[in-house]
């Protein structure tokens, strides 16, 4: 029992940044038709970004930092963020996109991915850091652990999952909303149409690379005192947001983030859970929605008739 | 006796066509292409690399599987981000096999590119059908799915130790170094070699149309899903070969060397370097080796730990390459050069264009009852339709009446809801698209889908590949008799569809430099060298002048006159009255008149079809 509430709360706190990457995911490909593959190493850009501002390159200890100098990292990481994902997506996505080539926008993207992986390598040498915390959670409970069902959870875990949910209802009251939304919502569903009525659709789309990157890296932020970040951690959450992603078929905004809950449960289960003495084992818990996920993308690819599926809502 | 001497004598005749051939298609290229190859075995005798060796030999064995994922990426436009993956599979294959089955080297060797194979065309079976973008994806997640399964299960990988595999030999000759650089640059000619016959020919050439035009393709009866399964196989295969052989010259086996990253690097060598030219993955490997050294001297002078700034010199190459237009370095070198040194005009001899054959066939095309919804769209309403052999059957109606759809229907690219085709007493429904082209029966397309990477006379030779019996790969490649007197018959045939629509002269021009009409001239043309018993030519007049009006509907008369059964749709009725014996009108899907063409005319229906709408 213990263990299970321990799962969930774990689960769900770690589904929760899984959600917002799979929330830009989806947004992304209905935009553009193309899979981000830099999606990932964008968010941990941001992360770090904010790490370098706050406390530079060294090893931190978690309870030094001041919130003012905290506020300002984040704003940079976040502002960095946006404006390389909305300038890479511009000099190198949209030439590829614009000529239908899937071989270019596929190089371009994971050039991207390993260009800011391999710069945030150099920059922080460490394997991996330790994130300051900068709201005091240690002060609540016991060292920021509360004890709930028989479990010890994190404090920290209520806050990401609440954080997270607020951010992906964000995420929708913008798209449905605000004529910036709205502006999305058009271009989603006719380009052509969008750009003859005057909509800049170029430029909304780019912006919406860099914000979609900037959502999810507010939870990672939020989330990234409670384990050591590498950068293979981010490079790992944008791979389990399109995983999450895929499987709802690029759905809507809320039905990636459910399904990106529904992976960090998965995964967590997979990591702890024993059932009946037969355990997996953490070895399985990457591994097994990523499996999962191939498994049913070759379903559909071999139910459907057509030489093409998947085709863009 | 005599018919051993037979033989002899058969066998002696091919072998001296075939070497007459290969004096005819020898080139200064080629002569070129031996000398370096011939250098490359020789260096380790002459060059002092003996430290360096094994260097060597592992970046040999990388481009081996670099070039052959320019099969999959190159030839066939599969965005594949699994080679990495691939040669995991072969190296985890043979190091298991060898270190703790005891396995001898070559029967080892052969299972893991069995295994490496399988996995290939595992996955393209399961990804063969989608969209590129989630052929990018899945391979992806399975370049994650190996080097995670590898380097979490000790059972697997032999834990951290590692799988150490015995020394290697083969009838007493140990397999130093330096004897794994030659194997590895006599499979990396034969690599290239095989991706420089194959990509200009048959197979090459219909993916090369499938990569561009899929549905147009189709509809020439090119087996395009089965061609990509095999190209992504033969890719994977490749890649496991050049895993186990890397295994067997590092002699132990790691995991983490096989990940994404390495998928990673392989589709940036064959990008940068030139996807579609057989040297350009080589040139982009070397590339990137140059930046890795480069990173590793500027990791050693800063104290970095090693493999950081790899990545990101990799990743800034390839988006520099990207940013200039990407078409890879090869590419742009051969056009820069090509600025100074303008190639001289190709006089290639071709074979005399024969005439098309007759069509000996009185079998008509007949539909009866033919019906389609889509959703709440009656697109075609329970049509008759019957296309004689040489006669010129007009399909006409406003905008949106279903004729295209008729047409899709009839050729099979779509399914009726009800209704049946035959052609004379035989049923085709059911039939693919290719298997009706085999019977004969090939539609073209209502907007230009010419093969924009080929020129005029390898657009008509993708059609021309239909009756092929010996094109395949293998022949292809090995070149046999059947195959070099079957490519030199099928290129004929070719030739003669283009001179019949008047594009004799444009044929070793690109395709694209064609004006609009004569795309649709080339269209016709590749149809015609599926020498069809049925033609269905969507709107063939569109866009044209009225002197290439009069040249078409000749070109039309010439095939009703070989015996060809026509069905057109058409909007230009001028047109229609100059060549149609018989006519179909069809409104809101339904046919409300048929007959000759004075017939249709002086129908009330059509009238009220095509005039009622205006009144003064």
């Amino acid at each position: 029992m213990s263990l299970v509430v321990q799962v969930i709360v774990t689960g769900l706190a770690a589904g929760g940044v899984y959600g917002l990457v799979a929330v830009g995911h989806s947004l992304i490909y209905r935009l553009t038709g193309i899979v981000y593959f830099a999606f990932g190493d964008l968010v941990a850009l941001a992360v770090f970004t904010t790490l370098l501002v706050a406390a530079g390159t060294s090893p931190i200890s978690q309870t030094s930092l001041a919130p003012g100098r905290f506020v300002l990292a984040l704003a940079v990481g976040l502002l960095v963020c946006i404006l390389v994902g909305a300038t890479t997506y511009v000099l190198f996505i949209e030439p590829y996109l614009l000529r239908g080539s899937i071989l270019g926008w596929v190089a371009a993207t994971l050039a991207i991915a390993f260009t800011i992986h391999g710069m945030i390598g150099a920059t922080f040498t460490r394997p991996a850091y330790v994130f300051p915390d900068p709201i005091p959670f240690h002060k609540v409970g016991g060292d920021g652990l509360v004890s709930l069902g028989g479990a010890t959870v994190q404090v920290r875990s209520f806050f990401v999952i609440a954080l997270a949910a607020l951010l992906a209802a964000l995420a929708v009251w913008a798209l449905e909303q605000t004529r910036y939304g709205r502006a999305l919502q058009a271009i989603a569903s006719d380009v052509e149409g969008a750009r003859f009525v005057g909509l800049p659709v170029e430029a909304l789309v780019a912006l919406t690379f860099g914000l979609v990157g900037a959502l999810a890296a507010l939870a990672a932020v939020a989330a990234a005192p409670s384990a050591p970040f590498a950068v293979d951690t981010g490079t790992l959450l944008g791979l389990k947001g399109l995983v999450a992603a895929l499987i709802v078929r690029f759905g809507s905004p809320w039905s990636a983030f459910a399904a990106g809950l529904g992976v960090g449960l998965a995964e967590a289960a997979i990591d702890n859970l024993r059932i009946g003495g037969l355990g997996l084992g953490p070895q399985y818990g990457e591994i097994l929605p990523l499996a999962f996920a191939l498994a049913l993308i070759a379903y559909r690819s071999l139910r459907s008739d057509g030489v093409v599926s998947f085709s863009r809502p | 006796m005599r018919a051993g001497s037979a033989v002899l004598e058969q066998t002696r005749s091919a072998l001296g066509a075939a070497v007459r051939d290969a004096r005819a298609g020898w080139s200064r290229r080629a002569t070129l292409a031996l000398v370096v190859v011939a250098l490359a075995l020789l260096a380790p005798a002459v060059l002092p690399l003996n430290g360096r060796m094994p260097d060597l030999a592992g970046f040999v064995y990388l481009a081996v599987a670099a070039v052959g994922l320019a099969y999959a990426v190159g030839l066939a436009g599969i965005p594949s981000l699994g080679q990495g993956a691939f040669l995991g599979i072969g190296a985890f294959a043979e190091a298991i096999l060898r270190a703790k089955g005891g396995w001898p080297l070559l029967p080892a060797i052969l299972l893991a590119v069995l295994a490496g194979a399988a996995a290939g065309a595992l996955t393209g079976l399961a990804v063969g059908r989608l969209r590129g973008a989630f052929v990018a994806v899945s391979t992806w997640i399975l370049s994650w799915i190996v080097v995670l399964v590898l380097s979490s299960f000790p059972g697997i990988s032999g834990g951290a130790q590692g799988l150490v595999l015995p020394e290697a030999s083969v009838l007493g000759l140990r397999l130093t170094p330096t004897v794994h650089y030659e194997v590895g640059v006599a499979l990396l000619a034969l690599a290239i070699l095989v991706f420089a016959i194959v990509a200009p020919r048959g197979p090459g050439l219909a993916l090369s149309a499938a990569r561009r035009q899929p549905a147009a393709a189709l509809g020439l009866g090119v087996p395009v899903a089965r061609l990509r399964l095999g190209a992504f196989t033969v890719s994977a295969a490749v890649a496991a070969l050049a895993g186990a052989l890397g295994v067997e010259l590092a002699q132990i086996a790691d995991p983490s060397g096989y990940g994404p990253l390495l998928s990673f690097k392989l589709f940036v060598a064959v990008i940068l370097g030139g996807a579609r030219t057989p040297l350009g993955p080589v040139a982009g490997l070397l590339v990137i080796s140059a930046f890795s050294h480069a990173a590793e001297q500027i990791n050693a002078v800063r104290g970095l730990p090693p493999g950081r700034l790899e990545m990101m010199l990799t990743g800034y190459g390839l988006l520099l390459v990207l940013a200039l237009g990407g078409a890879g370095l090869l590419p742009s070198a051969q056009a820069w050069w090509r600025r100074f040194r303008p190639a001289p005009a190709q006089v290639r001899p071709q074979p005399r264009a024969e005439t098309l054959g007759r069509v000996q066939s009185s079998r008509a095309l007949t539909a009866r009852g033919l019906s389609k919804r889509f959703e709440s769209l009656v697109a075609v309403d329970a049509v008759d339709l019957e296309v004689s052999p040489g006669s010129i059957h007009a399909l006409i109606g406003p905008n949106g009446s279903g004729k295209t759809t008729a047409l899709r229907l009839l050729v099979g690219v779509v399914p009726p809801d009800s209704g049946s085709i035959a052609l004379g007493r035989q049923l085709l429904d059911g039939m693919s698209v290719r298997a009706r082209a085999l019977h004969g029966i090939v539609g073209t397309h209502q907007t230009s889908a010419i093969f924009a990477d080929l020129t005029v006379l390898e657009n008509t030779l993708v059609g021309a590949g239909l009756r092929r019996r010996f094109g395949g790969a293998l022949r292809t490649l090995l070149a046999t008799p059947k195959a070099r007197a079957e490519m030199v018959s099928t290129r004929r045939k070719a030739l003669a569809a283009l001179e019949l629509v008047g594009l004799g002269n444009d044929r070793d021009r690109p395709a694209v430099e064609l004006p609009a009409h004569g795309q649709r001239l080339l269209m016709l043309a590749a149809a015609l060298a599926t020498e069809p018993r049925v033609l269905l030519l969507d709107e063939p007049a569109a866009g044209a002048a009225p002197v290439e009006l009069e040249r078409l509907a000749n070109v039309l008369d010439e095939l009703r006159q070989n015996g060809l059964a026509l069905l057109v749709i058409e909007h230009n009725l001028r047109f229609v009255r100059s060549v149609a014996d018989e006519v179909t009108v069809l409104e809101a899907g339904r046919r409300i008149a048929a007959g000759s063409v004075a017939e249709v005319a002086a129908d009330e229906a059509v009238q009220a079809a095509y005039l009622g709408r205006q009144r003064l």
